[in-house]
């Protein structure tokens, strides 16, 4: 097979796995959940295949044209796009796999599996998208199946409006990313990645700054930045396979990688912009797990926060930055590579709270846990991986990963890389505070005593997961997979590395030791026992933007709503359509009337019509 | 006698012998013809391969036809100019076999539920079928007159073929006599330009005023002639009648109420089809010199019937009534394509497509009809259909398809035809008939997808009380071949929608 069959294979197997489950196995969750993960297995091993052996294509074809305008469908398979493939597929897998245990007793698990297929589908269309265009059908599916798969649970009040928040508060992200299309189409012709990174005319002051920033509203709201970082924590109501793979590991992901796509459109000004976003979102997120009791809130929270991460390093990396006296662009490096450890450890981390779930029968407060350590070994110890290598304890992934960009921020800004400092000492302070409180210490709930270790198929991505979360960050993983990225991705050298090292070993030690050391395994928040004051004042911060949102929704935008549909409701439907409808309507019982039934009144009515036909011709009327 | 022959003789016969010309018509006759002694010969109890017997044949004549689609000798006269063959024709010959492979299918589903005999009603589906063919072809007054009265009666008979039923006699008599006005029009208008062009006081007259190359030499040498346009005019009635145009519309609800749903779609399709074919030859051709008479009287025709045939429509509450207003609808989109061939071309390949596409939803709608009714084949109301896609996805699918590819629907087929239509009359600068058309469609999709909705939305039912029976008659199961012919309708119907391919660039191009 040629590499562009092979990439048609990984993008289309999903699609029919999707359509064959929507159309035929609803009802057969069985099958369609080997159906499902076959496909997944399937599509990681061509996908593994294609990533190893090194050819990287373009490949195109039309698909619609509007008169000098084409939309063409193609692929953009360059190293960039590999890491992001390697990520996809091979996490996928591998959460699907998990799935068939976690799922394995609901009611409707064809229609979950065949989400996660159509889903696959999707995420992958935005990985191999050679045009913006594309990207953003694909980005659109994206969002529905995040969609469908966060409501899952339907029947859940908090399920479906947490679905519905999530794609109303990405479709305002979306619009900007259109307009961003959009503008990018009027100024340079093309919406093509490889031609825009051919085109070095800017369009003038203003348009070379919007660009950039409108298509960043994109990212704004799939990779949940501030302000639009309201609908991840919630999206939490999905089932934890889910918040794995599309919360955590790939779909808010998306972002970053369409950031690194257009790294060519950049210019300074809005890479300050977007590196501020980021920055201020890594700390903000930091502030707000630190307060949260669901256990998978505090991974969510998490999550934002090392998005937060990515896109401050990549606005930190802009080509300016030398390696060697070479300008290299070492933000997209330092974001790749963050968002590829990010992945592994994320999804473990995602997953070893799934298994935590199941095993404590759907009890999600870390309150209410403790002592798990005995009872669930394996996920103690894979968590305990996880835990190392976000925190950054050096030779886990997280610690290379976050070094370069502490070292990026280090060169370029000192008030980001203090930011972001204090940002990991946070990160260490939640992670421990979850960690000891959920394994260690007295057992605080029924549920919790009476906790199992799960099966091989939850165990197994575990412990593949664990494997790569600690040796991913080494260049022998990592290079092999992303061949120039990895290049792309700074090192430090003498003086910088000595003080990158000291600082992200004492900002660990004292987050981590803290935690440690200030939280008691108990039925309460120690915190919120101790500083009371402390304590709310986080809780207000992470409930500000939910306020201030829903008053405008519910105030504003409701009363606005309300009286354009008073004016619709009278002038539009009510004159206007319904008065239409009313005469054809009219019209249509006189034509039903002139259908008698008698044989008398057709004759005339024949023989009429050919006097008129006559009349006519003959130029009466 | 033999010894008579000489070579010569023999060699002159040979070389005069035009048979070949026409064999798919004397096929279809002799196949005809077979059913009736195989009738005879066969025991009563082996009667029901019959009608296997007349789709296979027929099936096996398709594939020659298909095989051997352009023989050589195409665009010429035959038999001194009675036929002339040309790729329209070969068009129609094999459009008019796929209906009469269909109405035969569905005949054996609808014939099932009567007591009534079965072999003369293939017998006459294909006789009509090779009288169409001839129609289609026809380049003389004196042969399209016989064949469009071998169609007409034939029809008679098929309309009221459920002679149990009094709807479906007096059907018949209905249409009986609104045809034999519309032949008597027709034949009047025929003698009309034959008398005109036979007088001698005038230029260019002509004793072969009946073919249709002489009548428009003699109609190009005489423009605004009085009793060349009575003539014109009332052929032109007389073709309306058939296509089923407004103000010649009035017959159709009634008889394709009465008619059993099989011959219902016979007339739907292949007669409209054939109406058409005739249309096209007649003013593309014969009339082609009067185009400033024939386009404004088909325009407005077109106007009329399109927004007669949808509002008419709007009220029906009975299924064959309301596909019959629909087809009066859709001859007025199909006319507009006839007005738009007279100065593009490019429509008359979009008429031909507009045509395949009307045949593969109709005969999916009328195979779903056909299986949802009872054994009153008059009494289709909309009703019937409620739980459709509940009880049977697949009939439910199949007419979802069929009735969305009519209303055009993208991406259906239905869609591409109206679209290939309204693009030919924007070239041809048609604007007041696209505007009158798209309100068309707009209205019609209101009953389409009432009808859509009636299978597949439930409304609320009061409860069957202690022994009442429910008025809604059984529905048929589908049988796999019944099943399988659906799906392919269905199936090419969303193919044809997406892609047209080689198909579609044989007829667009010309």
């Amino acid at each position: 097979m040629t590499p562009v069959t092979q990439a048609l294979l990984v993008l289309l197997l999903p699609l029919v796995s999707a359509a064959v489950i929507a159309l035929f196995l609803r009802r057969q969750g069985g099958i369609a959940t080997l159906v499902s993960v076959s496909v997944a297995a399937a599509l990681a091993a061509v996908s593994l295949n294609l990533i190893l052996g090194g050819e990287r294509f373009t490949a195109s074809m039309e698909w619609l044209r509007f008169g000098n305008f084409a939309v063409s469908l193609g692929f953009k398979f360059d190293d960039l796009a590999a890491v992001m493939l390697f990520v996809v597929s091979f996490v996928g897998f591998f959460i699907h796999l998990f799935s068939t245990g976690y799922m394995r007793e609901d009611a409707a698990r064809g229609r979950y599996f065949g989400g996660l297929s159509i889903f696959m589908f999707a995420m992958l269309g935005i990985v191999f998208a050679d045009n913006l265009f594309m990207m953003f059908i694909f980005w659109e599916l994206v969002g529905f199946s995040s969609y469908l798969l966060i409501g899952h649970w339907h029947e859940r009040q908090s399920a479906s409006d947490a679905a519905k928040k999530a794609f109303i508060v990405n479709r305002v992200g979306d619009f900007g990313f259109l307009l961003g299309i959009l503008m990018c189409y009027w100024v340079h012709g093309t919406v093509n990645l490889t031609e825009l990174g051919a085109t070095h005319d800017g369009g003038g002051i203003i348009y070379s700054r919007l660009i950039p920033l409108l298509l960043f509203c994109g990212a704004i709201g799939k990779s949940a930045m501030m302000p639009l970082q309201v609908w991840l924590p919630d999206a939490m109501e999905g089932p934890t396979p889910v918040s794995a793979l599309i919360h955590a590991a790939t779909m808010v992901a998306a972002g970053i990688y369409m950031l690194c796509r257009i790294e060519v459109l950049m210019v300074p000004d809005a890479l300050q912009v977007i590196m501020w976003v980021g920055t201020t979102t890594a700390l903000y997120a930091a502030l707000c797990a630190i307060v949260q009791r669901d256990i998978k809130k505090v991974l969510a929270y998490s999550t934002l926060s090392q998005l937060g991460y990515m896109v401050a390093a990549f606005g930190l990396g802009s080509s300016s930055f030398e390696l060697n006296g070479v300008a290299i662009a070492a933000g997209v490096g330092a974001a790749m590579f963050h968002l590829t450890t990010h992945a592994f450890f994320k999804a473990l981390l995602f997953l070893g709270s799934g298994s935590v779930i199941h095993g404590c029968q759907h009890e999600q407060d870390i309150f209410k846990m403790g002592g798990l350590k005995s009872k669930m070994p394996l996920t103690f110890w894979t968590f305990t991986i996880g835990v190392a290598a976000i925190i950054g304890m050096p030779g886990f992934a997280g610690f290379f990963s976050k070094d370069a960009i502490l070292l990026l921020a280090l060169q370029k800004n000192p008030a980001v890389f203090a930011i972001l400092a204090l940002t990991a000492v946070l990160t260490a302070f939640y992670m421990v505070r979850m960690w000891k409180l959920v394994f260690f210490g007295a057992t605080r709930s029924e549920h919790a005593a009476h906790a199992h270790e799960s099966g091989f198929s939850m165990t197994l991505p575990l412990i593949v997961l664990a494997v790569l979360s600690a040796v991913g960050g080494y260049s022998g993983i990592f290079g092999r997979i992303a061949g120039s990225v990895a290049y792309l991705v700074p090192h430090a050298e003498g003086a910088d590395h000595t003080t990158i090292l000291i600082v992200s070993l004492a900002v660990m030690i004292v987050g981590a030791g803290s935690a440690w050391w200030f939280y008691k395994s108990d039925a309460t928040d120690t915190l919120e026992a101790k500083s009371r004051g402390l304590f709310r004042g986080l809780t207000v911060l992470k409930e500000s933007f939910d306020v201030l949102y829903d008053y405008y929704v519910a105030k504003v935008q409701q009363r606005f709503a309300m009286l354009l549909n008073f004016l619709e409701q009278i002038f539009l439907a009510g004159l206007i359509i319904r008065g239409c409808a009313g005469l054809v309507g009219l019209m249509g019982l006189g034509g039903r009337a002139l259908h008698v039934g008698s044989l008398h009144a057709y004759v005339y009515w024949f023989l009429f019509g050919l006097v008129l036909l006559w009349a006519y011709a003959a130029g009466v009327f | 006698m033999f010894a008579a022959m000489t070579p010569e003789l023999l060699q002159a016969a040979a070389a005069s012998n035009q048979w070949g010309a026409i064999f798919p018509e004397l096929a279809l006759g002799c196949l005809a013809l077979l059913l009736l002694v195989l009738e005879i010969l066969l025991p009563k109890s082996a009667h029901a391969r019959i009608p296997v017997v007349a789709i296979l044949g027929q099936l096996v004549l398709l594939a020659v036809l298909l095989w051997n689609f352009a023989p050589t000798g195409l665009e010429r006269d035959t038999f001194n100019g009675l036929l002339h063959h040309s790729r329209d024709g070969q068009f129609m010959r094999a459009f008019f076999l796929v209906s009469s492979i269909l109405v035969c299918l569905l005949g054996t589903v609808a014939l099932a539920k009567q007591k009534l005999p079965r072999v003369e009603f293939y017998h006459l589906v294909l006789v009509v079928t090779a009288a169409m063919m001839l129609l289609a072809q026809s380049n003389h007054f004196v042969l399209l007159f016989v064949a469009l009265e071998t169609v007409t009666v034939g029809f008679y008979i098929l309309v009221s073929y459920f002679r149990a039923s009094p709807l479906s006699l007096e059907a018949g008599l209905k249409y009986l006599i609104m045809g034999a006005l519309s032949s008597a029009l027709l034949l009047f208008g025929i003698v009309l330009l034959y008398g005109v062009a036979g007088n001698p006081a005038l230029p260019g007259h002509t004793a072969e005023a009946m073919n249709f190359n002489a009548l428009n030499a003699f109609l190009a040498a005489n423009p605004d002639n009085f009793l060349a346009k009575a003539g014109i005019v009332l052929v032109l009635a007389g073709v309306a009648f058939k296509i089923g145009a407004f103000p010649f519309q009035i017959w159709i609800p009634d008889v394709y109420q009465g008619a059993p749903t099989p011959v219902t779609a016979f007339l739907a399709v292949a007669s409209k089809a054939a109406g058409f074919a005739v249309l096209l030859v007649l003013t593309l051709r014969a009339f082609a010199p009067y185009a400033t008479l024939t386009v404004p009287i088909l325009s407005v025709l077109a106007a009329a019937t399109i927004l007669f045939g949808n509002i008419a429509a709007l009220t029906q509450h009975n299924v064959k009534r309301l596909i019959g207003l629909s087809g009066v609808s859709h001859a007025g989109f199909l006319l507009i394509g006839v007005v738009a061939a007279v100065s593009t071309p490019l429509a008359l390949g979009a008429v031909y497509f507009y045509l395949a596409a009307y045949l593969l939803a109709t005969f999916a709608v009328f195979g779903v009809m056909t299986h949802v009714a009872g054994a009153n084949d008059a009494e289709q109301e909309l009703d019937h259909y409620a739980g459709l896609a509940r009880d049977n996805p697949f009939l439910a699918a199949v007419l979802a398809v069929g009735l969305g590819s009519l209303a055009g629907i993208p991406p259906l087929a239905g869609f591409m035809g109206k679209l290939f239509v309204f693009i030919a009359a924007f070239k041809a600068g048609l604007y007041p008939l696209l505007t009158v058309a798209i309100v068309g469609v707009v209205i019609s999709i209101y009953y389409y997808f009432g009808w859509i909705k009636a299978a597949f939305f439930e409304a609320w039912r009061a409860p069957l009380q202690e022994g009442e029976i429910d008025d809604r008659p059984a529905r048929t199961p589908v049988a796999w071949p019944a099943g399988v012919t659906l799906g392919l309708l269905a199936l090419c119907t969303v193919l044809l929608g997406f892609y047209q391919g080689s198909f579609g660039e044989w007829l667009l191009t010309r």
